[in-house]
């Protein structure tokens, strides 16, 4: 994390159908970049550090990064209860098409989330699909299958969302799926770390982020 | 992932407590089959069970489902092992 990393992370935005969102961008605007996909809601707010430290590693190796924020999440006007996966996946494509050629990194359900972006290839970090999402969401809501709306962790989910994720699945075209040592599930590789997206004291994973960048910098350089 | 018998649950369970509720290594060794969780331990509120049952169900690929969550099944760490490796065994 040097000084000439920081001078290179700046705040813009991006228009998308649906209005206009910021995107943090990392690093040089040409060579090869990614841009980030985060888990919805609370695991979104868990990664974001782990996230914005793989960013910085990459700058440091002239790897460009885009963050950004989607209708419903950071700063957007957008509020949760409006949030759509369409919605969404429109932005993120959006926001991948102001760098083209760039290569996707999502973490757990934000894998739901690059679908409609042209990307040069997926790496995704232990994907989530659509129904253990809402699972998961039922559970810390306390909720059974039936009920139509959500509210998770502070967040209003809408019935629209919960309907768009049922049977959502991260996209399979291009894709390198990566888990936890520790974690059940098809991958072409596992990393070491501890999965901060359950911690509920956002912290970060050095260990993980060192290992995200390097497999990420060998992914795309190859 | 296969799991050959209970120790390699009881490490499973041991290692997702530790990584959900944030404990400190040395706690999370210390922990035994009568040591209580749900109520006993402040960490794990009701959010917190969730990312453990997920979790759980993430690292072993089982499914847990809602009528079987009950404070039986949470009231020790022992309790909670016998659970999931009648499920992860079977």
């Amino acid at each position: 994390m040097t000084g000439h990393a920081d001078n290179r992370l700046r705040i813009d935005s991006y228009d998308w159908r649906g209005g206009r969102e910021a995107v943090l961008r990392f690093g040089p605007d040409h060579g090869p970049a990614v841009i980030v996909a985060l888990p919805l809601l609370e695991e979104g707010n868990r990664t974001r550090s782990l996230a914005v430290s793989v960013l910085r590693l990459l700058t440091d190796r002239g790897i460009g990064g885009l963050l950004p924020d989607l209708p419903g999440t950071g700063e957007s006007m957008t509020s949760t209860e409006e949030m759509r996966l369409a919605n969404m996946q429109d932005a993120f494509a959006a926001a991948a098409a102001t760098r083209p050629g760039v290569h996707g990194v999502a973490i757990r359900s934000g894998a739901l989330i690059d679908r409609a972006a042209t990307l040069a290839g997926r790496w995704h970090l232990s994907p989530q699909d659509g129904a253990s999402l809402l699972r998961e969401w039922r559970r810390i809501a306390g909720q059974g299958a039936d009920a139509p709306s959500l509210a998770v962790a502070g967040n209003a989910v809408a019935p629209g969302l919960l309907e768009d994720l049922r049977e959502a699945e991260p996209a399979k075209h291009n894709a390198r799926t990566l888990r936890l040592a520790n974690g059940a599930g098809r991958a072409d590789g596992t990393l070491p770390g501890s999965p901060v997206w359950r911690h509920s004291e956002p912290r970060n994973d050095p260990v993980l982020a060192q290992a995200i960048s390097d497999d990420i910098v060998r992914w795309i350089l190859m | 992932m296969i799991f050959e018998g209970s120790n390699e649950v009881e490490a499973a369970v041991r290692g997702v407590l530790a990584d959900v509720l944030g404990l400190f290594p040395e706690r999370a060794a210390a922990m035994t089959d009568v040591t209580p969780l749900f109520g006993a331990m402040p960490e794990l509120d009701s959010m917190a069970v969730a990312g453990v049952l997920t979790e759980l169900e993430d690292r072993l690929g089982i499914l847990i489902e809602d009528d079987e969550v009950d404070g039986d099944m949470l009231e020790s760490f022992g309790s909670l092992v016998a659970f999931v490796a009648a499920k992860s065994l079977t």
